[in-house]
């Protein structure tokens, strides 16, 4: 169409130099920063902080197995929340690139970092072939495809491939060795363990950086705007000229990669593989994480993963459950309800905040800055 | 040689025929209307040009090359578009956002390998996206959600995202349906002076007959799936096949 064009913004070269891609673009560094920032802050709001801790109760690998399945919910985001594909099979993803992983440790090298690389490689071979036969179909009928697929390597590994997979027992031949040859994982960080803990919580925070990093690029790539046009009007991102086969089958194998790089990690933090990480039951979990969180936000599923986590683990360990200050006790064996709880809990924040935790801390955050009268910060 | 032949096309649903061997050539640069009483078939060969259906014979040419044996988003990225009958948008997305997906297409293609692409360098499509916003007059409501225009403004908007690709054939289904008069007219303006600057193609299904009159310069009547009638809108005005069919037999 005609118009008067700006002659500068057109003549500007648009081959992506490394320069491009490699630097941060608006927000990126600020954002990235931040996230560093509460990454090194975690653990010890955790475990260590005076009446936040003792309140949380929190321990060490928990808050490294929180961050590990963060990284499975915000990859399964881009899928469920940015594009609108449900799928019902990510554990086919997290549990044979723990699987391979761990078996890669055990025959070959137990390099943490070689280990990621080999989960992620997993995760995106076993996304493309599961998702180019899946996205055939929609709604209803890709889900229950992938699920299918995820319970067929499910009980693969139970039976014939017994042999190497360990079967019922799972795969207990998890070796890991020093990262880089020279930090043992288990070992205190050192200056700053007390404060932050151990190799692998500092291994897996940077991991988890980095993935965040990759993903806030992604959705803020053309894939990202893409994405949410499919998931908004399918038809109408195809008749603009989009390849929308094509982006559909790049957000599964995206959501799959980041599937593999966190199940390569949790073979590394549990140095044990259990035939339960390919159940069903993990990707419906996966689905209500990112549910809680808030489906279509980058860093909402992040606190749903961490919200479910605690309750999985702390909360099913609580006793008594007691009125604060007080000495009544309110339920006996209170952590025997855990399921439940977790069930009200998702029951109540789909019903009274579709958005999930993270639409809630975007609608506090938004109610502030109108009190303080400044105007609406657009991040996500 | 047309812009957009169909040659003997065919569309069977079970037992009824939507699409009765169909032969129409529209030149590049007319305005052809597709009109027919409800059931004709219009929507159906618009769907079969789109390559929304697949055709069970015939053949369609675009530019001399065959289209059937391909995908929509191929057929766009050759040069057709298409805006729906009813505002077909991304209604979540800006106003803005709206016109960026389509100006990516039409920039880069239907599909790229560039997810580490930060959207900010790709200068070319936000200048294009602003452009097209321009062109339809929401430059002012860029910000927006999509879903909060009002009706006629959403129907704007769909045709920019249409026009976005620069198509050299634009197939228009019923672009005034559920507008107001007064937004029936402005669209009518919009068409004139896009069609001015681009030298656009057009095929128009409409019911509104003012339109129809007004802006074709030819107009394909169709019947239970058959052309019965093709012709300038005067010479369509007096068919008296057209009358029977269209128009019950009333005086026009």
């Amino acid at each position: 169409m005609s118009g008067d064009s700006p002659a500068a913004s057109e003549d500007k070269p648009e081959d992506p130099g490394l320069a491009e891609i490699f630097f941060p673009h608006g927000k990126e560094l600020r954002t990235m920063g931040l996230t560093a920032f509460v990454l090194v802050l975690f653990p010890w709001l955790f475990t260590e902080a005076p009446v936040v801790s003792g309140f949380l109760q929190g321990y060490h690998p928990l808050a490294s197995l929180i961050l590990i399945w963060g990284i499975f919910a915000f990859g399964f985001d881009i899928l469920l929340g940015y594009t609108g594909l449900l799928s019902f099979g990510h554990a086919a993803f997290w549990g044979g690139a723990a699987y391979a992983a761990g078996i890669f440790s055990d025959m070959y090298l137990g390099q943490p970092l070689v280990m990621v690389g080999f989960g992620i490689l997993v995760g995106v071979l076993l996304s493309w072939v599961i998702g180019f036969i899946s996205l055939r179909r929609g709604g209803i009928y890709f889900a229950i495809l992938t699920l299918a697929f995820g319970q067929m390597m499910f009980y693969l590994s139970a039976a014939p491939l017994g042999d190497i997979t360990g079967g019922e027992n799972g795969f207990t031949g998890v070796s890991v060795e020093p990262l880089l040859g020279m930090f043992d994982l288990g070992a205190e960080l050192p200056f700053v363990g007390e404060f932050i803990g151990t190799w692998l919580y500092g291994f897996v925070a940077i991991t988890t950086l980095v993935a965040l990093a990759l993903a806030y690029r992604i959705l803020q790539s053309p894939y990202g705007i893409v994405f949410k046009a499919i998931r908004e009007n399918e038809e109408r991102a195809e008749f603009v000229g989009l390849n929308v086969w094509r982006y559909k089958l790049m957000s599964f194998i995206i959501s799959g990669g980041f599937a593999g790089l966190a199940g390569g990690l949790y073979a590394i933090h549990q140095q044990y593989v259990p035939l339960s990480s390919l159940n069903w039951t993990v990707s419906g979990d996966i689905v209500i994480m990112t549910v809680l969180g808030g489906a279509g936000s980058l860093f909402g599923p992040l606190f749903g993963a961490a919200l479910y986590k605690y309750i999985q683990n702390i909360i099913s360990g609580m006793g008594e459950l007691v009125i604060p200050f007080t000495d009544i006790v309110l339920i006996h064996d209170f952590g025997v309800y855990w399921h439940l709880l977790l069930g009200v809990v998702f029951v109540v924040i789909v019903w009274a905040a579709p958005d999930g935790i993270w639409g809630m801390i975007q609608s506090v955050r938004d109610k502030v800055n109108d009190v303080l009268g400044r105007t609406k910060d657009g991040d996500s | 040689m047309g812009i957009l032949e169909t040659h003997n096309l065919v569309k069977n649903f079970g037992g009824l025929t939507a699409t009765d061997n169909v032969n129409i050539e529209i030149e590049r640069g007319e305005r052809v209307s597709i009109i027919g009483p409800n059931g004709a078939g219009k929507s159906t060969l618009v769907n079969l040009i789109t390559r929304m259906l697949d055709p069970s014979e015939g053949d369609i040419l675009f530019k001399g090359e065959s289209i059937v044996n391909k995908d929509p988003h191929e057929v766009v990225q050759m040069g057709v578009s298409k805006s729906f009958q009813t505002a077909s948008i991304f209604p979540e997305l800006s106003v803005l956002e709206n016109a960026e997906i389509a100006a990516l297409a039409a920039e880069r293609g239907s599909f790229n390998i560039d997810f580490l692409r930060h959207r900010d360098s790709l200068h070319s499509v936000h200048h294009l996206a602003e452009e097209t916003l321009e062109n339809v007059g929401l430059a002012g409501q860029a910000d927006i959600p999509a879903e909060d225009l009002p009706y006629g403004d959403k129907r704007r908007l769909e045709l920019g995202v249409a026009l976005a690709a620069e198509p050299d054939l634009l197939l228009m289904d019923e672009p005034t349906a559920g507008m107001s008069p007064e937004e029936t007219e402005s669209t009518v303006d919009l068409i004139e002076e896009v069609k001015e600057e681009l030298d656009l193609t057009f095929v128009l299904i409409e019911h509104d007959m003012e339109i129809i009159f007004d802006i074709s310069d030819r107009i394909i009547v169709l019947n239970r799936g058959e052309v019965i009638a093709r012709g300038t809108p005067d010479e369509i005005q007096g068919d008296p096949a057209v009358q029977e069919a269209y128009l019950g037999g009333v005086e026009l």
